[in-house]
């Protein structure tokens, strides 16, 4: 054999070893048969072809366009759900659209606060990927991106498996921060200090935990919530938080006392409402400080130190600083603060990478993170992705929005709004005044709404 | 070398034929800022349902919302948001479906 000829058969051979393994992804995928399934499209592990694996099977009526793309979605939130429904709705049945996850399943941030309340349970929040995948025929993946790879356009997993892409979206969601220089509370560094002070800001087992802790409580407990400066996600979700536990101490433990530390200079959504909620509705139960500063927080003794001086508490409920999911801040694409992705609000293409997109609360907008706009986001950048395939530009003016229903005590709510639109001056989403409103009243009908709303938003984004 | 481009432009045009001619439907992408509450397209789960319904009729109840200025509720704050082309744009593209 000629040097040449042993080349061609290693090449060969790679390629079989390829065809078997991409077989065994799809069948640990949920099996189907292969010639109909969409699937991610891996590089070949020699030289970097790539082979399609025939068109996608699905019940939902997708638009009838003759695009071809390979879109990889990143995080199966709010965000990256919408975004990769509506690619295939939009995109129609060329348009091959992996989904990434590192979960099974979805777990609902809003209406998280009703567990520690004990009117929801966790698994009550759950939301699978089962019908995005038989519905619109979006390939799901459950594996952890590690690594991008802009120029070649591909993802590395956990697994070892690449995949390539024309369009990258990441919905990577928020992390914490918990490295004091890099502004996270001193304390909460080790592991074991995190499993005692807890967030509960990404629903999941934290939510059940620090509702045991609640219940642990004696009468005349005191509840300490600390809020981070913003942005961080859902702007009035921290003030709900402490209202309904208010409302739960307050008909179980009595005499405890809710302290809100509040890092931003005042209440930062829902004034009106929890102005209200904290001086006449808890009264006697919350205590709201604005401009709060922790200097530290000591697990064992469960002592903060504050501005206010030292607070000994029975539960501590810290949710730390934000920022963008790690594999933005792990591969260059934020901003010099080193926290969110800079992106450009037509597309939520990155300003940092061509091709790769980012959406949700890991963007550097001037919008709240939150579920509700997060899908908007999401159907923005799947119709400027669509459009890039047929060879257009964005829509320039795209109209985003938000709303959200706020729980005041245990049975009644507010609700909060507002509209965005694209500025062409500042190149960003701005806001219109006269649609940002909030509830005059709370009130048990805005509860029904909220039940309402809910479930809407997640059948539209994950059914 | 500006009619070079142009002819190069038609002949792409021509070769690629009227399925690349991939236009958007106008409104759907300021229509879908509907679709969290009204559900995908309109059509529910949620509340109202509003796929199908006359473009005029969804328009003027937009307008109505949008020009009250007492009892705000939440659908009244939220069409403020929007100018009327815009309103019209989302009646336009939700009266389409069905």
């Amino acid at each position: 054999m000629t040097r040449i000829d042993i080349d061609t058969a290693r090449r060969l051979l790679l390629k079989a070893a390829g065809a078997g393994g991409l077989g065994a992804l799809l069948a640990s995928c949920g099996g189907g048969s292969t010639d109909t399934e969409a699937a991610p499209v891996p590089l070949a592990a020699d030289d970097g072809t790539q082979t399609a694996l025939g068109t996608s099977r699905t019940t939902a009526t997708l638009a009838t366009t003759s695009l071809k793309g390979r879109v990889l979605v990143v995080g199966g939130g709010m965000a990256g759900a919408a975004v990769a429904k509506y690619l295939r709705l939009w995109g129609g049945s060329g348009v091959q659209v992996t989904l990434i996850e590192r979960a099974t399943s979805y777990t609902s941030n809003i209406m998280s606060n009703f567990v520690l309340t004990g009117q929801k349970t966790v698994a009550q929040l759950g939301y699978k990927y089962d019908t995005l995948v038989s519905k619109y025929g979006i390939s799901r993946v459950q594996d952890e991106v590690l690594a991008i790879d802009p120029v070649a356009r591909s993802v590395t997993l956990a697994s070892g498996a690449k995949l390539a892409y024309d369009r990258l979206v990441l919905a990577p969601g928020i992390d914490f921060i918990y490295d004091p220089m890099d502004g996270g509370i001193p304390g909460l560094e080790t592991p074991s200090a995190q499993a005692k002070i807890l967030h509960a800001w990404q629903a999941g087992p934290q939510s059940t935990a620090l509702r045991n802790q609640i219940l642990a409580m004696p009468s005349g407990g005191v509840f300490v919530l600390t809020i981070p400066a913003k942005p961080y996600r859902c702007p009035p979700g921290p003030y709900e938080r402490a209202c309904l536990v208010a409302d739960w101490l307050k008909k179980n433990r009595p005499g405890s006392k809710v302290i809100i530390l509040d890092a931003n200079p005042g209440i930062t959504a829902e004034v009106h409402s929890f102005t209200d909620a904290f001086t006449n509705v808890h009264a006697g139960v919350t205590e709201y400080h604005a401009n709060a500063s922790i200097q530290s927080i000591d697990p064992a003794t469960m002592t903060l130190h504050t501005n206010l001086g030292a607070i000994k508490a029975h539960v501590i409920n810290a949710i730390p600083p934000h920022k963008a999911g790690r594999i933005v801040t792990a591969s260059g694409l934020a901003d010099a603060g080193g926290r969110w992705a800079p992106v450009n609000v037509l597309s939520y293409e990155s300003k940092l990478a061509a091709g790769v997109h980012v959406i949700g609360d890991a963007a550097a907008t001037a919008q709240p993170k939150a579920g509700h706009i997060g899908n908007q986001l999401g159907k923005v950048c799947a119709d400027a992705i669509v459009r890039a395939f047929a060879g257009q530009s964005p829509d320039p003016a795209p109209v985003t929005n938000s709303a959200c229903y706020s729980p005041i005590t245990m049975d009644t709510a507010s609700w909060l709004t507002a509209v965005f639109q694209y500025d062409p001056a500042s190149g960003g989403m701005a806001v219109v005044q006269d649609s940002f409103r909030e509830a005059e009243q709370r009130s048990k009908d805005h509860i029904e709404e909220m039940n309402r709303w809910f479930a809407a938003l997640m059948a539209e984004t994950y059914a | 070398m500006k009619v070079v481009t142009l002819m190069a432009g038609a002949l792409l045009a021509l070769a690629t034929g009227p399925t690349q001619a991939q236009q958007v439907p106008a409104g759907r992408l300021l229509a879908s800022n509907c679709f969290q509450c009204h559900g995908t397209n309109g059509k529910g789960p949620g509340f109202e349902t509003l796929a199908g319904k006359s473009a005029s009729d969804i328009y003027k109840e937009l307008l109505e919302m949008k020009r009250k200025t007492t009892e705000i509720d939440i659908m009244k704050a939220h069409s403020k948001g929007y100018t009327d082309q815009q309103l019209w744009a989302i009646a336009q593209y939700l009266s389409t479906q069905r």
